[in-house]
């Protein structure tokens, strides 16, 4: 069921991206589209009544059942990644208004 | 001495180049250099990380078709990098990144791996795009490979929640036992649509003109010739190796492909700008390549992307540098460029008339095999689309050729330095000698094998 709420935010964040022409804005939807993406990373490894896939000397390994922890691995790296796009969209956004005077791209036009 | 040497050293020398920018863009020149020696001396195979046996752990897969891409990306990196020595050393960090990155997705045998070398090529790419000095376009470019690389990362997570594994040959393995062909057609779809961004396929690829029509010597060669190379490579193994495109899918993928070719090489004939008529003829060429590989003509794909990477790099560089000098890239404005640069002139008509497939020239042998492979094959519609492109493209770069060669009402004031004149040459020559001398390249023919042929032979 969160996988469908997780694309569900995905295809919200491909909508912002394409009806929005401020770049601010685009960027917001960039990310909200990334964490759709992440939260449906993470329900592919979800064990109902799994618990986090850390072993302890208490507990014996093969009798307990553990969410997959790849997916979160792999979220961590998609986040890190995420971020770096981000501030780089940010600087290029910083860039187009010291040179355009506007974060809307309508208004930039054929000025480019 | 191991494979990751090629993606470790340009990674480190990247790091060590923010300490000092001085010695930054001799940091490239070295990384790149060092690659290209230690390419003679590595093993091919796989390329075990950490100790962990396939299907665990990232490894790399070293194989001939690996290493014709590597030789390919690191030698035009270092001939960008050594032509820009100069007018862009303050990029020499981001060349690093992108040279690793790129080396990264040309090797990895980990589908999130690849996922990751193309965010950190991508990123590289971005930034090199902005050496353009037109942020609206490389705001487009970041929004456009943002949505790319994340259908691509959709796609190969659904492959995951089925199969379990990242690891590729692990998947193909997987996918030849047990998939339901059903079932693999959204994945598949989502990550070829995410490459397909970066390939610059159609529809896929509103960003090229803004960032390819506007770009300088450094980022046309590197986006319009290094980038396509690679991603074109990486398509290739992936479309050979994982994606099966069967039935309805197949038609929908090659109808596309095929449109690719006709939409850009009309899109360069009715294009009076002489940046634009080369972008949207490399738009033209990346879908020819892509339906080649459907089409499981690999050897020649393989020749087409090295053909046709040392052939744009030649005409980026000649018009970008006279672009940059005259301050226009109209092809009036540039009428006569030839004129006065007679040997620039010629490399150029030769790299241009090896791109139509002009006997005597490499662009010829190739166009030659690939369309007996496809006839073979039965596939005569593509047969007939294919030349029918290469006419619409022999008149327009007949015509761009004219050109530039006929001195016009004004002199042009542009000059190349002995540099590019050196590497000018020796691609033309390389064009020309492989063009009448094709027995080296008929020897390769069955040197690229798929991932299942490496594995079933050791």
């Amino acid at each position: 069921m969160i996988q469908y709420a997780a694309i569900v935010i995905f295809v919200l964040g491909l909508y912002g991206i394409l009806v929005n022409r401020n770049v601010i804005k685009m960027i917001v939807s960039l990310n909200v589209m990334e964490i759709g993406l992440n939260l449906f990373i993470i329900s592919i490894g979800f064990i109902y009544d799994g618990i986090a896939p850390i072993i302890t000397s208490t507990e014996a390994a093969g009798a307990l059942i553990y969410v997959d922890p790849l997916p979160q691995a792999l979220v961590l790296t998609a986040i890190v990644i995420g971020v770096g796009t981000t501030a780089l969209a940010l600087a290029v956004a910083k860039s187009i208004h010291r040179v355009h005077g506007t974060f809307d791209l309508n208004e930039v036009g054929d000025l480019q | 001495m191991s494979a990751v040497l090629l993606i470790a050293v340009p990674l480190l020398a990247a790091f060590l180049s923010i300490l000092s920018k001085k010695i930054a863009p001799y940091l490239l020149l070295a990384a790149a250099l060092f690659n290209i020696v230690i390419l003679f001396f590595l093993p091919e195979g796989f390329v075990i990380i950490g100790g962990f046996v396939q299907p665990l752990g990232i490894n790399l897969l070293f194989d001939p078709f690996a290493k014709i891409a590597l030789f390919l990306v690191n030698g035009l990196v270092l001939v960008i990098a050594f032509l820009n020595l100069k007018a862009f050393a303050g990029f020499a960090s981001i060349l690093l990144v992108a040279l690793a990155g790129l080396n990264g997705l040309v090797l990895t045998n980990d589908l999130f791996n690849l996922f990751v070398f193309l965010e950190i090529a991508g990123i590289a790419g971005y930034l090199i795009s902005v050496s353009n000095k037109k942020p609206v376009h490389t705001f487009h470019y970041v929004v456009l490979g943002a949505i790319g690389s994340s259908l691509y990362l959709f796609g190969l997570i659904i492959l995951y929640a089925m199969f379990g594994t990242l690891n590729m040959v692990g998947m193909i393995e997987m996918i030849e036992t047990g998939g339901n062909y059903a079932d693999l057609i959204l994945p598949f779809v989502l990550m070829f649509i995410g490459l397909g961004v970066e390939a610059k396929l159609l529809p896929f690829n509103s960003w090229v003109k803004g960032v390819l029509g506007k770009s300088n010597t450094m980022s046309g060669p590197m986006i319009a010739s290094v980038y396509a190379a690679a991603i074109a490579f990486v398509l290739g193994r992936l479309i050979n190796n994982l994606f099966q495109f069967e039935g309805p899918l197949l038609t929908v993928v090659l109808v596309i492909l095929a449109t690719g070719i006709v939409l850009g090489e009309t899109m360069a004939f009715a294009s009076t700008k002489a940046r634009e008529i080369l972008l949207y003829s490399a738009v033209a060429q990346a879908s020819l390549i892509a339906l080649l590989f459907v089409n499981g003509v690999v050897i020649w794909a393989v020749f087409l992307i090295v053909a046709n990477a040392l052939s744009k790099t030649v005409m980026f560089l000649v018009i970008n540098k006279a672009a940059g000098d005259t301050g226009s890239d109209d092809v009036n404005d540039l009428q006569g460029l030839f004129a006065k640069n007679v040997l620039v002139g010629i490399a150029f008509t030769l790299a241009a008339l090896s791109v139509m497939g002009m006997p005597l020239l490499v662009g010829f042998v190739i166009k030659l095999n690939f369309l007996t492979a496809l006839a073979a094959a039965n596939q005569i519609a593509f047969v007939a689309i294919i030349l029918i492109a290469s006419l619409v493209e022999g008149i327009y770069f007949i015509r761009l050729l004219v050109k530039l060669w006929y001195r016009g009402d004004k002199d042009l004031d542009v000059k190349y330095g002995l540099s590019f004149k050196i590497v000018f040459v020796v691609i033309a020559t390389a064009l020309l000698v492989f063009g009448t001398y094709s027995a080296p390249l008929n020897q390769l023919d069955n040197g690229v094998d798929t991932i299942a042929e490496v594995i079933n032979n050791g």
